[in-house]
């Protein structure tokens, strides 16, 4: 997979905010497997829902899409293949992102 | 403390997600607005009732608590009824904004967020805000004066008595009222009444400490609240009250006329009983009378009961009045 950039990376205000937050994504996409592999939806669907939430924020807009994808699939209860492979799709774009390095 | 044009620039965020919280911080900071942030939702409603805060950011999608419960009860609750909530919201269901802006919320800003969107709507809640705060300010404001009127002074007395008794702090009360006020009304009009009053509310605001509170308390009577402030520190302020009114000089006709003005001061320390507002209106007004009686022009301090002239050679003035 392509290494995926913030589009604010290069915004000063930003870039140690979301550093951050792009170094605490590898830790989502354990958590989010984790959390498929127990059967614990209702945990995973939260996690999809602030991924969703803050993703597009932090200028990682396709995290908020695969996320929001992912929630609405647990929602309307989606068969459990759809669910696993959503899961896993988000958890390989997560891996991908790449930090921005401070100055 | 005087009257100031309010800046409302506090605000409070409730998700359940600290990467917002920092967003939003990261994003209004440079509008220079604070940004708290609070995760859980029960304790964020008690921040908002402990801190007032300006403007509330409201997840809706919250764990336990939803956003829109939050919201109900901090509509229902006296002191965050009137603060303006901002839902933050994942979908773009038309039915959640309908039901947020039913609660009371004044907008919506939809997830992820686009930084501008999110700064424009967050000043246009807080020009609201500012007005509103205007609003309450204007009726607490003495039209002649500028001062702080009654229901201020009155308000802030009850506050002020609590805070002191919580502290083992003293509190002292001054009420001022200006001498033969009703004669110089009737023999120059009521115009140049006016122009006094003013006159006399500027010495006061000019010669209190900046943490003393300054009131018109009704039609030449006015009152400063002195917090933190024991009989002797009350006794210097009172003085320095009682010598502004004694040197300024009011045109008339061009020649000058001069105003003076009796006083009342009691501090919290010296009431009988538990100092409760009641009883220290009162005290402050029966030594304001006892300076009356005594000439006018002077200063009474009231000591459990007993109403004791303030005279020159008083320890508190030694220094201050004269010198």
């Amino acid at each position: 997979m392509e290494p995926v950039h913030s589009s604010y990376a290069a915004d000063p205000d930003m870039l140690e905010i979301v550093r951050e937050f792009a170094l605490e994504l590898p830790g989502r996409a354990d958590a989010l497997e984790r959390l498929l592999a127990s059967g614990s939806l209702a945990e995973l669907s939260v996690l999809a829902h602030q991924l969703k939430g803050a993703g597009g924020g932090y200028g990682y807009a396709p995290v908020s899409e695969l996320a929001g994808a992912l929630e609405r699939a647990l929602r309307e209860g989606r068969p459990r293949p759809e669910i696993e492979q959503r899961t896993h799709e988000l958890s390989k774009l997560l891996r991908a992102v790449v930090a921005p390095e401070l100055p | 403390m005087n009257p100031e044009v309010p800046n409302p620039n506090r605000l409070l965020v409730i998700d359940d997600s600290e990467a917002i919280h920092r967003l939003v911080e990261a994003r209004l900071r440079p509008d220079g607005l604070q940004v708290r942030g609070e995760l859980d939702p029960a304790r964020g409603i008690d921040r908002a009732i402990d801190e007032g805060p300006d403007l509330i950011l409201l997840d809706i999608g919250l764990p336990g608590i939803d956003g829109f419960e939050v919201c109900r009860r901090l509509k229902e609750h006296a002191v965050t009824r009137h603060i303006p909530i901002i839902f933050l919201t994942g979908t773009s269901d038309i039915d959640a904004k309908v039901r947020g802006l039913d609660l009371g919320a004044v907008d919506f800003v939809t997830k992820p967020f686009d930084q501008i969107e999110l700064r424009a709507r967050v000043r246009a809640a807080l020009r609201t805000k500012r007005l509103q705060d205007m609003l309450e300010q204007q009726s607490f404001l003495d039209g002649l004066t500028g001062l702080w009127n009654r229901a201020f002074l009155d308000k802030r007395l009850e506050v002020e008595l609590n805070v002191a008794r919580r502290y083992g702090r003293p509190l002292s009360l001054a009420l001022a009222d200006i001498d033969r006020f009703k004669q110089l009304n009737d023999s120059h009009g009521h115009l140049f009444g006016d122009v006094v009053l003013q006159g006399i509310a500027d010495g006061f605001r000019t010669y209190a400490r900046g943490s003393d509170i300054v009131a018109r308390y009704g039609g030449e009577e006015f009152a400063i609240l002195l917090t933190d402030t024991d009989a002797v520190a009350a006794a210097q302020v009172t003085e320095r009250l009682r010598v502004s009114a004694e040197i300024r000089s009011f045109e008339l006709n061009g020649r000058g006329v001069s105003v003076t003005a009796s006083f009342g001061v009691v501090c919290s320390d010296d009431i009988e009983g538990e100092p409760t507002s009641e009883r220290v209106l009162s005290a402050a007004d029966r030594a304001l009378y006892a300076s009356k009686d005594a000439g006018r022009n002077c200063i009474h301090l009231s000591e459990r009961g007993q109403n004791v002239k303030l005279r020159p050679d008083h320890p508190a003035l030694r220094g201050t009045s004269e010198g």
